[in-house]
């Protein structure tokens, strides 16, 4: 055996006990008033709503219209807009363009103390009242509503002499909206003067007229020699065009759950999850010594793993909307993380009491009860795709079924898949790097610490 | 080889499989006559909201309250609803707002955003000073219900059938589509205990009885598949020669304390959620972590007992199929050769 072996334990111990220790309290730094979030821990995670309590609404055309697929994006848009406003950042939505549904999840903010669900969702369900004004002000005059635009596009266009391209909004309006705008545009030209863009009380644009338009052919540049980008040439479309929606929203269906009753559950499970592992590692000791201490730590590992992929621990993986499906997937996974360390110490116990020696007896225990671990959590994975795939952002039965009506089920699936990895990391490969490690120190070469007869 | 256990799981086989056909004839017969399936808005659609309050008000007038409320509005008028009452362990030191009545809407109509709005405002006016206030509430359109069932259902199949091609693949020395089916008919025994005890213990079907059978989907696989891995092994080791039965018998003890050992650490893990979730009163987790454990004990047993056992029986059949076959080939070719020879004596007759 290689002398080189003895520290790997102490190397993987430290290892695990700092990703441990990071993933659960995080790294803040202060920098004056201001806490800043170095590495996100367990504090950062974002609880779905059935923990944490929030709002679930699903929106679709009243009176059964049948929507296009541009009127659901102006839908997406307004929503998105009346989120924003409300100061709501952290909410959910998806848009179901098969069935011209919108489902929208937000969770209450922490310190939410005006908790009124009907308002929340009745708010965002309002139609949408799209003003051009004149001046920039919302006290200006009405120039048209909403119902006097066509529609809103963008295109890709030279804009003066300079030879550049800009992308920027085109306007249609109807005949009455071509008049008005006629008129506004020449008194706004006259005086060197704006028009501005309201959705409900947001401003969403205000250019500045340079001349009379009037034909109502217009379009809106983002101004100065760069312009809109595509994507914010785009999104004024929409918002301009979801003004112009020629049917309202209603709710479809809701959910509600109260703040109080949320953070409640949230404790309770913060509880239960310290008394298992307590619990667990107590018995794992009694029942398998060293291999079941080791098996411990690995499974502190791997659950550290499966909180930085939920918390948003590297900044380029987003964080996840953790649910109660989500947690009986973590649950599922540590599960199968003890398990594969109890089928490898069973193998070692069986090994030892044949008399072998404690080396071989590891070798062969590691190696014997591999290709049972392997084909479990292959076989779980598989499932887990599955779930990912069909509830998930790839949606493969959408065909069929629409796209997603609930995201529970995608967070089964993710935690599940996620621990079912940091399991092939931890609970296979860093906890046979210790036991092998572990197994060279002499005084810890005790046949009975790995559950062996006396000798 | 340190072997404890002698229990021989393959003689005994009939026993087991009576027990389980026992458990889910007496849980079918219940489950018609004393508990009706309940099944929650989520997949019939309909509305239920949870108020909670404080002080003590005469259920009576609760309801009397709603119902006046609800007769005024078009939408609503010919509807009733069923109240239900709790104590709110959620409630904080203060002791606000302890109760929590639940109103549940038949008729599997989503209550709109208003009416639910003109509900709330009545409670919270005749009841001043009860704080009324809107705990939880869920309101699904019945099409979308349906929907999201028939979804999770083709997802359950198509998992379960990519698993049987795995196992297929993976165990073809042992004869690796028989041992997946087996598999899928130990989980579809695990799925229709999980699905009892939700109707025993009158939980309705919802959202946590998808994520407890996909949890279970995934251990009771797991399990099975360290068993057959084992039986892969041993008859590596056996050879070709000898029986079935005794090499799984063999295979099913070796891994009887593995087995043991996971159910605990898994069951103490669910079981600690479950009872911290008792001892707080979370219907949501409790409906969701009692099932999960019978499911878990379940999942056990069935690899054990039901998944193994059915698959020695099939290959016995299968062993004998194939002599009989045999035999009859050897039979028939025989028969044929006295045929021939019959015809060959009538031509010569001739």
């Amino acid at each position: 055996m290689k002398k080189s072996r003895k520290p790997v334990f102490f190397i993987v111990f430290v290892f695990i006990l700092a990703l441990a220790y990071t993933s659960i309290f995080g790294i803040y730094g202060e920098n004056g008033d201001f806490t800043i979030t170095y590495i996100k821990g367990i504090n950062d995670i974002r609880w779905g709503i059935d923990i944490k309590g929030g709002v679930e609404a699903v929106f679709a055309p009243a009176d059964g219209v049948d929507a296009s697929d541009a009127e659901m994006e102006a839908v997406k848009s307004i929503l998105d807009l009346r989120l924003v406003s409300q100061n709501v950042t952290d909410y959910e939505i998806y848009p179901d363009y098969t069935n011209d549904r919108i489902t929208v999840r937000f969770p209450w903010k922490s310190d939410e103390t005006n908790y009124n669900p009907d308002e929340a969702i009745q708010e965002l369900a309002a139609t949408a009242e799209l003003t051009f004004r004149a001046g920039t002000e919302q006290t200006g005059d009405v120039i048209l509503t909403g119902k006097n635009v066509k529609r809103a596009y963008t295109s890709y266009i030279q804009t003066d002499n300079s030879g550049t391209r800009q992308h920027v909004v085109n306007l249609e309006f109807d005949d009455e909206g071509i008049k008005s705008f006629a008129a506004a545009t020449a008194t706004a030209a006259a005086n060197q003067s704006q028009i501005s863009i309201w959705m409900d009380d947001e401003l969403i644009s205000a250019p500045s007229v340079s001349k009379e338009i009037p034909d109502g052919n217009c379009y809106i540049s983002g101004g100065g020699s760069e312009g809109f980008s595509a994507a914010e040439a785009a999104k004024l479309a929409n918002t301009i065009n979801a003004g112009a929606l020629p049917f309202s929203l209603k709710v479809e269906s809701y959910g509600t759950i109260s703040p109080s009753l949320g953070s409640f559950a949230l404790e309770a499970m913060g509880i239960a999850a310290i008394v298992a592992f307590c619990l667990i590692f107590t018995f794992m000791v009694i029942m398998y010594r060293l291999p079941g201490f080791i098996a411990f730590i690995a499974l502190l590992g791997q659950m550290a793993i499966a909180i930085m992929a939920v918390s948003g621990y590297f900044p380029a993986f987003p964080s996840f909307t953790m649910t109660i499906p989500g947690i009986a997937g973590l649950i599922l996974s540590i599960g199968m993380g003890v398990d594969a360390n109890i089928i490898t110490a069973e193998r070692i116990k069986d090994e030892l009491w044949t008399g072998k020696t404690l080396d071989g007896c590891i070798t062969n225990g590691t190696k014997g009860s591999f290709a049972a671990i392997f084909d479990g959590n292959i076989t779980v994975i598989i499932v887990a795709v599955i779930l990912i795939l069909v509830f998930g952002p790839a949606n493969i039965l959408s065909a069929i079924f629409g796209v997603s009506t609930t995201g529970l089920i995608y967070a089964f699936g993710y935690t599940l898949l996620v621990g079912v990895i940091a399991n092939f990391i931890m609970g296979v490969g860093a906890s046979r790097l210790m036991l092998r490690s572990v197994s060279s120190i002499k005084f810890l070469r005790n046949k009975r610490l790995y559950g062996g007869k006396k000798s | 080889m340190r072997q404890k256990f002698h229990i021989d799981f393959v003689k005994n086989s009939k026993i087991f499989f009576c027990i389980s056909l026992g458990i889910m004839l007496v849980s079918l017969v219940l489950n018609i006559f004393v508990f009706p399936t309940q099944v929650d808005i989520q997949f019939t659609g309909g509305t239920i909201i949870k108020y909670s309050y404080g002080g003590d008000i005469k259920s009576e007038d609760i309801e009397k309250t709603v119902n006046d409320t609800i007769k005024g509005m078009e939408s609503l008028k010919n509807d009733t609803i069923t109240f239900a009452y709790s104590d709110n362990l959620a409630a904080d030191a203060s002791k606000q707002n302890n109760h929590i009545v639940s109103l549940q809407f038949t008729g599997n109509k989503a209550v709109s955003v208003e009416d639910k709005k003109a509900i709330t405002t009545a409670l919270q006016t005749t009841y001043s000073d009860n704080n009324f206030t809107e705990a939880s509430s869920s309101s699904v359109d019945a099409s979308k219900g349906t929907n999201f069932f028939f979804k999770c259902l083709v997802a359950v199949i198509l998992a379960a059938v990519l698993m049987i091609f795995y196992v297929a693949i993976r165990f073809r020395k042992i004869g690796g589509l028989s041992a997946g089916v087996m598999a899928v008919v130990a989980l579809v025994h695990d799925l229709i205990i999980v699905y009892f005890t939700f109707a025993m213990f009158r939980m309705p079907l919802n959202d946590n009885f998808i994520a407890v059978v996909l949890m279970i989907l995934g251990y009771s696989l797991n399990d099975t598949i360290v068993i057959y891995d084992r039986i892969r092994e041993n008859r590596r080791k056996a050879g070709p020669k000898t029986p079935t039965g005794e090499i799984v018998n063999a295979s099913l003890n070796q891994c009887l304390v593995r087995t043991i050992c996971t159910s605990i650490t898994t069951i103490v893990a669910i079981g600690s959620v479950l009872v911290v979730s008792l001892i707080y009163n979370i219907d949501s987790i409790v409906s969701f972590a009692l099932p999960m454990m019978i499911g878990l004990i379940s999942g056990s047993y069935s690899s054990l007992c039901i998944a193994a056992p059915l698959w020695v029986m099939w290959k016995n059949h299968k062993d004998k199929k194939k002599a009989e076959a045999r035999k009859n080939a050897d039979a028939s070719k025989g028969s044929k050769k006295s045929a021939k020879s019959k015809e060959a004596k009538a031509s010569d007759k001739a």
